[in-house]
């Protein structure tokens, strides 16, 4: 009954890249001095699940950080220790060797040996440490000692940790060895007098057996309990076989949270042996069959109805007619298995299926718009019912599209949980105080755009970090608080999603900028205006930073910031202040399948211009056209002279027009501001965007077609293509003309 | 008895449809046929060469036109109702070609085709399979497949 367990190594990888973000998150989240036992539980759990799941796959290597990891953090939990902004230090580091070793396991480099034994040290040298004194939070002391016998499992490789074992039971109980584990007999076999708990004793043993092999029986019953359960054990290997064969069916990914909630129970309840031993019986009598059995036996809950016949599946089965009961029982397990995943209640479908609906729900969406358009013409009276038919179709398919759109969207959570990182550690470089507020984390955003918008972002926040804020002395001298702040908000602003990063900084420097420009020799004079001061420093190469560090300086960045954000379809603005701070926005398209656009005419052609990268439409005066050098031409808008370019040039339509009866469409694009001239406006659309690379091949000055409401295909405008191609085009075609 | 030499060895023996281009007669293999329908004003792609018209919505696939008859000079493109557009499956691309008519389809086999002589025209006769008679017409077999894959035709990117 051996499964291949290759196959749910993704979902390993996945997982386990989940449960350390999210102990990450929690790790920056916790406050050092009051830290809530919750949190710490949080952390212990995440910490835990990948040991589980690290184990089960056989990736030793991270199963032993996690296992230290975890000592460090049970004796925090428990409160055995304080602590220190040093063991989240220490903790982060780990998180990071871990991601690092998940890496390797998917086929990235090895992991540096070095790296590995300091953080091995570092943990075992703090989880060493000597207890705080915070008594009052050990668990209540029972009356008086209990003698107990207990016996368990070790597998192969506890056995190394035996001593270390009984030396940590020595701190809890007075321990008589009974039967040490030998080549015959594996059981470890111990009488223990104690004053502690079942789950405090249990607690020692998490870390080298699972908690399910462990037995904990009160001495007085040892002699009856022993009888009950000698003849039981030639039939363990198969009940272990039957567990496993209850297991195949589910994902390996299952595999932890039995036992994840096993935990849970017993740190919720300590002090309470006999109700931990009766919900565990029901988890876990499965798998072993003494404790669960005993204790539920004796406190005699509603629930041990099922556990004794559990219990005993080799023995009584075959004079009890409780098959059916024994599934029974069985099923009820299962349940409890469900009910515990419930509450992220979730499937992992892959990503080509969703795109695959949302194409198809594209092309259905093309289609309600031609049979609208196509209804149009029909009298209203009498085809009054398939008009509304009609009209309801429209807005189911509407609701139908936004519904399948955010399958693909993901909270701006996703990004923004990874910055506290990168400013806690930068910071720390840097010896700056920062704090970071984040805003409108619950905005959504295409996954796709999700996984583009991670790298500028960071990039914005190292620069931020690095030249906005001061040091904390300037601060002061400054008049501000020392503790500098970043914050980082997304928000939606009509079809477009925005997202800003602001810092309280120094702000940019005018003169500076325009200092190391002309020292660059970029083509700048005084009279430029604050906005497009502050664009040079998206110029290639352009950095102010004197020394060039290795967090920046080197000027390589902000440019590509632009240039990725441009890619997707988006537009980067800059606002500033000087001795106030900086702000960045960034505004993006919800989706990269659809598009908001602006539909014109062009020689009777319909073109579609994003309208992210619309500025404002217009219709020129004829003093506002003025010519340069007798044939270029610009016009004259709120201050300034942008190039003409007349799309019916570009895409090689009639060369000859009016400029007066055609409306200029000003855009930004990434060579500035140009006003494109244009025939008609016909009106705004969301699109779908097709591929014309699929049958052809991509044509110059578009990013793409879209099938219009009436069947027709338009093209989309590559507006910083187009404006190239203008500013390239007209002069040779008008010479020609 | 000369025998056929395509220069790629492959000599369907199979189905051809026939269609007309000013009063030449066509055949391309039917099997790279996808469907004909009724040519519809394309949308103009700019500063493509002129006998690629453009492109059209086919059930929500984007799909070029080009017209056949410009592409090898024959006669002159008129565009009216029966003017007719076949829908090819070239590879894993679809791409639609006009033409003046669709006549037929014909069997023919490798006894009735006669390998094209060498001229120079328009159509390369490296995109000619061969040239079938059937009665007394003379069919003019075309490899549609690398004839639309062809960089002439210009209807792939370069790196294609």
């Amino acid at each position: 009954m051996t499964i291949d367990m290759s196959q749910f190594y993704q979902v390993f990888f996945e997982e386990t890249g989940e449960h350390l973000a999210n102990m990450e998150s929690q790790l920056l989240a916790l406050d050092i001095d009051h830290p809530s036992n919750e949190e710490l539980n949080a952390i212990f759990r995440a910490a835990h699940s990948i040991k589980g799941g690290s184990g089960t796959f056989g990736f030793t290597d991270m199963t032993e950080v996690t296992h230290i990891l975890e000592t460090l953090l049970d004796r925090l939990r428990k409160s055995e220790l304080a602590l220190r902004s040093e063991m989240v230090d220490a903790f982060l580091a780990a998180g990071d060797v871990l991601r690092a070793q998940l890496e390797h396991h998917q086929g990235g480099p090895e992991v540096d040996p070095e790296r590995l034994a300091e953080i091995c040290t570092r943990l075992s040298a703090l989880a060493k440490d000597a207890p705080a004194e915070v008594p009052a939070a050990k668990p209540p002391v029972a009356a008086a000692p209990r003698r107990l016998h207990l016996e368990c499992l070790l597998p192969g490789a506890a056995a190394d940790s035996l001593e270390a074992l009984l030396a940590s039971l020595a701190e809890l109980a007075g321990v008589t060895p009974r039967h040490m584990p030998d080549a015959e007999d594996p059981r470890l076999q111990l009488g223990l007098v104690t004053t502690q708990s079942d789950a405090a004793l249990r607690d020692v043993f998490s870390f080298h057996v699972e908690p399910e092999n462990v037995r904990l029986l009160d001495d007085v019953v040892e002699a009856e309990a022993y009888g009950f359960f000698e003849p039981l054990q030639s039939e363990q290997p198969a009940v272990a076989d039957e567990a496993y064969g209850f297991f195949e069916p589910l994902p390996a990914a299952e595999l932890p949270a039995p036992d994840e909630a096993g935990f849970g129970f017993f740190e919720g309840m300590p002090g309470a042996p006999v109700a931990v031993a009766t919900i565990e019986g029901d988890g876990f009598g499965l798998f072993t069959d003494a404790p669960g059995s005993e204790h539920a036996q004796q406190s005699g809950a509603a629930k041990s109805a099922s556990v004794p016949v559990v219990s005993s599946p080799g023995r009584r089965v075959s004079d009890d007619p409780a098959i059916e009961r024994v599934s029974a029982g069985r099923r009820t397990t299962d349940k409890v298995v469900v009910g515990n995943s419930s509450e992220t209640s979730s499937i992992r479908v892959s990503v080509e299926k969703v795109d695959q609906l949302i194409n198809l729900v594209g092309e259905l969406v093309i289609t309600q718009a031609m049979i609208a358009d196509a209804a149009g013409y029909l009298d209203p009276v009498e085809a009054e019912k398939l008009l509304s038919g009609i009209d309801l179709l429209a807005r189911n398919t509407r609701d139908l599209q936004e519904s399948v759109m955010s399958i693909r969207m993901l909270p701006m959570s996703m990004v923004f949980s990874r910055f506290p990182r990168v400013i806690r550690d930068l910071a720390g470089k840097l010896g700056k105080q920062v704090e970071l507020k984040t805003f409108g984390e619950g905005t959504e955003l295409d996954k796709g755009l999700i996984e583009k918008i991670t790298d500028p972002l960071t990039h914005l926040i190292r620069n931020s970090l690095d030249h906005g804020i001061e040091i904390p002395e300037k601060r002061i001298a400054a008049g501000k608080s020392p503790k500098g702040t970043v914050t980082l908000k997304a928000s939606h602003q009509g079809g477009n999603i925005v997202i800003e990063v602001m810092d309280d900084g120094a702000g940019l420097n005018r003169e500076r900028l325009l200092a190391k420009a002309r020292e660059r020799g970029l083509n700048v004079h005084d009279g430029m205006s604050d906005a497009e001061v502050w664009l040079l420093i998206f110029a290639p190469g352009f950095s102010t930073a004197d020394v060039v560090t290795d967090v920046s300086g080197r000027g390589v960045g902000m440019d590509v910031v632009k240039k990725n954000i441009e890619g997707l379809g988006g537009r980067v603005e800059l606002e500033s202040s000087l001795g106030n701070g900086t702000r960045t926005i960034i505004r993006l398209p919800l989706t990269l399948a659809i598009l908001d656009g602006m539909s014109v005419g062009v020689d009777g052609e319909t073109f579609i211009v994003p309208l992210t990268a619309i500025i404002e439409s217009l219709q020129p005066r004829k003093e506002d056209i003025k010519s340069v050098a007798g044939d270029s031409q610009v016009v004259h808008i709120r201050g300034e002279y942008l190039p003409i370019i007349p799309l019916s040039d570009v895409f090689g339509g009639t060369p000859c027009h009016d400029l007066e009866k055609g409306i200029f469409v000003v855009v930004e694009a990434e060579a500035g501001k140009a006003a494109l001239f244009v025939d008609e406006l016909l009106g705004q659309h969301q699109v779908v965007i097709k591929s014309l690379e699929a049958n052809y091949r991509k044509v110059p000055g578009t990013s793409g077609a879209t099938i219009m409401g009436d069947g027709s295909v338009a093209m989309i405008l590559d507006v910083t293509a187009v404006t190239r191609m203008g500013l390239a085009n007209t002069n040779p075609r008008r010479l020609a003309a | 008895m000369e025998t056929l030499d395509t220069g790629t060895g492959i000599v369907s023996s199979g189905e051809y449809l026939t269609f007309t281009l000013g009063k030449e007669e066509y055949g391309i293999d039917i099997l790279k046929v996808q469907e004909i329908r009724g040519y519809e004003a394309p949308t103009r792609i700019a500063n493509a060469p002129p006998f690629i018209k453009g492109v059209i919505n086919l059930r929500g696939v984007i799909v070029p036109i080009i017209d056949l008859r410009i592409k090898f000079n024959l006669g002159e493109p008129s565009y009216d109702q029966f003017t007719v557009v076949i829908i090819l499956n070239i590879g894993k691309r679809v791409v639609g070609a006009v033409v003046d008519g669709v006549s037929d389809v014909i069997q023919l086999d490798n006894e009735n085709m006669r390998a094209a002589p060498e001229f120079g025209s328009i159509l390369d006769t490296r995109y000619i399979l061969g040239l079938g008679t059937l009665d007394d017409r003379m069919i003019i077999v075309v490899d549609i497949e690398s004839l639309m894959s062809s960089q002439e035709m210009a209807l792939m990117d370069e790196a294609a």
